[in-house]
């Protein structure tokens, strides 16, 4: 079966194509919602609404641009409906904002699961912002629209973010190697 | 080795094509709520949406009728199937391709797969299918030779650290979650759409565009492709149809064998509702009680109702009964809502009057005399005494009487009472609080004079409502005699809202009861 022929048949609600569709975007999907959600669990529970939100909404996908393109962002979506609405309290200052944030790693060996805990720890929004700017790739207009914010708090949640993070690599770091 | 990085391409690179594998209840989360939803959408009977409808259009007929002539009642219809079409395009919306297919809209749906078809060619032309193809399998190859090993073990890792230490904890959370679920995905779909919806806009341009070259082509597709889709489309449908029926025999098969997660939820979420029912619920709903009372009426205003001249003169409220049956529904342990029918009598008397006889010239305004020609009046003590011949008391001849006159005026209502009673104490003595409204209806009434030796009706008061309303206030106390028998006892208070349909009389009258009866709860 052919993407296309999939996408047709999930236009009709077959059950086999959903499963195969599954089968083929779950892993990648899962990717996403790991890094947008806190938790392992979380993460399940909101690639499980991506879906079915996939499921039902797909036949407005129009076949303009990747059907994988469509399906992370209903996903993104999906995940911030979840999470946008928690406030985060912080003060804007704009001052602080910097482009260039470097960490040093020590050798390349900070494992996967580290990276993924630590960006699942921070606080909702900056994880959202940080997720979104970082590694799928949305401009700051485009966050503060999505989340109802302002260019300049995404901005600076993703500063604070990035600090965090920092911080804790150099941790990491702290405790693994300077013995 | 130390190594500088930006840490934004730190995490790009590390968590960009992370891949991991959700656990496989996930799917069948998916597979429940899809066909949950499938369900729900049928269960929801016929007879609900008819009756709803039917509801509708009677109140709107009846609110149209009384409030629009009749001209304007054609517009009632209209706007309830208005209204009553919108569920249903949600409805529509909602449904599977399946459900349309099996609407008599087939030859709709068999249009749009083959516009389907048609941009999917187009597509192919402009090569982004097959880059998409390309880019896929490219990203898939990606991720089995770079982040294979990786993301594996990042699931491992993960998995074995997060689900066996959060098992019970997860299993917490799916149960909140699962009853979230549903207004969620709704909300979430409105997202979805919205997104797409821009996206929408800016594609179909080119889609028309496309489609317009497409036109003569697809005149050509139709006619050889017909056939071909046309058996496909069947052979699909078979397929997936039965792949349907396949999958829920499966699903109840397994449900049946099997208590599910929603199963389980809906059943604790039942006992839970029942048992707040059971706490919440009154043995007996209903409950009848008739009532005797003694009445006093007054006024709150110094006017007199029955003439102007007599406002400074003494009045008083006299005692009367009232009597009647009430039946109370109790909606809630607490809360009974409470009518029936009462015949009340109210009187009050004027003083400082005196008596007499004379043409219906100098009669009193307010008095209906029933065609008498020579009636009897009365007027301020002195008034007769003091009147000029010219000023129209001349006419009259007093009436000696021993004693003080007094003008008394007698009214009968029928009471409809509507009233809420909440329990403040609810034990075996029971402190309630009262209120409510009460419809009166004008039974026999009338104005007459008396003295120690002397009797006469003057005849009926013209100035009053047939139809009034009082607001009534009080404190029910009740002393549970039995399980079924309760003796209540009511301080009321009630006010006239519209007694007297001439609006400058200053009387605004109320009266006071202490109703006391038995109740019978059944």
């Amino acid at each position: 079966m052919t993407l296309d022929e999939l996408i047709l048949k999930c236009k009709k609600q077959d059950a086999t194509a959903q499963g195969e569709l599954y089968k083929q975007y779950n892993r990648i999907l899962f990717a996403i919602c790991l890094r947008y959600s806190p938790n392992y669990t979380e993460a399940e529970d909101n690639l499980q609404d991506a879906f079915i939100t996939i499921f039902k909404k797909v036949e407005q996908y129009n076949g303009k641009g990747s059907f994988e393109g469509w399906m992370k962002r209903v996903t993104v979506n999906t995940v911030l409906q979840k999470y946008r609405k928690q406030r985060t309290f912080e003060i804007v200052d704009e001052g602080q904002i910097e482009d260039e944030v470097v960490v040093e790693i020590e050798s390349e060996d900070i494992p996967l699961d580290f990276l993924l805990k630590i960006v699942q720890e921070l606080p909702d929004r900056y994880r959202l912002v940080f997720s979104m700017y970082v590694m799928d790739g949305y401009q700051h207009k485009e966050i503060a629209e999505m989340l109802g914010i302002s260019d300049g708090t995404s901005k600076s949640n993703l500063a604070r973010a990035r600090m965090i993070l920092k911080n804790k690599i150099e941790e990491y770091n702290a405790t693994n190697y300077n013995t | 080795m130390k190594k500088k990085k930006n840490i934004d391409n730190f995490f790009n690179e590390g968590l960009k094509n992370l891949e991991a594998t959700p656990s496989p209840h996930v799917w069948e989360n998916i597979q429940a709520e899809l066909k949950k939803g499938k369900k729900e959408r049928k269960v929801i009977p016929l007879w609900i949406r008819l009756g709803g409808v039917a509801a509708l259009i009677a109140l709107l007929l009846t609110v149209g009728n009384s409030l629009y002539n009749s001209s304007n009642t054609i517009v009632a219809p209209s706007i309830t199937n208005e209204t009553t079409k919108q569920p249903e395009n949600q409805l529509q919306e909602n449904k599977s391709d399946i459900e349309k297919q099996a609407n008599d809209s087939q030859v709709a749906s068999e249009n749009k797969t083959l516009q389907n078809d048609a941009t999917q060619d187009s597509d192919a032309s402009d090569d982004n299918a097959s880059k998409n193809k390309s880019e896929t399998k490219s990203s898939n190859k990606g991720f089995i030779n770079a982040s294979e090993k990786a993301s594996n073990t990042v699931i491992a890792a993960s998995n074995n650290s997060e689900t066996n230490a959060s098992n019970k904890s997860k299993e917490d959370q799916k149960k909140n979650w699962l009853e979230k679920n549903a207004p969620k995905n709704e909300a979430n779909e409105g997202i979805a759409s919205s997104k797409n919806s821009s996206e929408k806009a800016s594609s179909d341009k080119n889609r028309k565009d496309a489609n317009e070259d497409l036109i003569n082509k697809d005149k050509t597709i139709f006619d050889s492709k017909e056939e071909g889709i046309v058996v496909n489309e069947n052979s699909e449908k078979i397929n997936s149809e039965k792949n349907l029926v396949k999958t829920e025999e499966e699903i109840t098969q397994e449900s049946k064998n099997k208590k599910s997660i929603f199963d389980a939820i809906a059943e604790t979420n039942e006992d839970a509702v029942s048992e707040k029912k059971k706490k919440e619920k009154p043995e007996h709903r209903w409950n009848v009680a008739p009532n005797v009372a003694p009445v006093y009426y007054s006024s709150f205003g110094n006017g007199s109702s029955i003439d102007p001249s007599f406002a400074d003169n003494p009045q008083k409220g006299d005692v009367n009964m009232s009597y009647g049956v009430q039946v109370s529904y109790a909606l809630n342990k607490r809360l009974s809502v409470r009518t029936g029918v009462n015949t009340v009598d109210l009187s009050y008397s004027t003083t400082g009057i005196e008596v007499g006889t004379g043409p219906v010239a100098v009669a009193l305004s307010s008095v209906d005399y029933g065609g008498r020609n020579i009636v009897v009046t009365a007027a301020d003590k002195g008034s007769f005494a003091n009147a000029a011949p010219s000023n129209g008391f001349g006419d009259i001849t007093p009436k000696s009487t021993q004693g003080d006159a007094r003008l008394i005026q007698n009214i009968n209502y029928y009471e409809v009472p509507v009233e809420l009673k909440y329990a403040v104490i609810d034990s075996r003595f029971g402190v309630n609080v009262i209120g409510g409204l009460s419809t009166l209806f004008l039974g026999n009434n009338e104005i007459s004079v008396k003295a120690d030796n002397f009797t006469d009706v003057l005849g009926e008061a013209n100035n009053l409502s047939s139809v009034s309303f009082s607001t009534n206030v009080g404190l029910g106390l009740d002393y549970k005699l039995s399980k079924k028998f309760t003796f209540n006892i009511e301080p009321m208070f009630k006010y006239q809202l519209n007694p007297y349909t001439d609006s400058s009389v200053n009387f605004k009258p109320y009266y006071l009861g202490v109703y006391s009866g038995l109740s019978f709860k059944f």
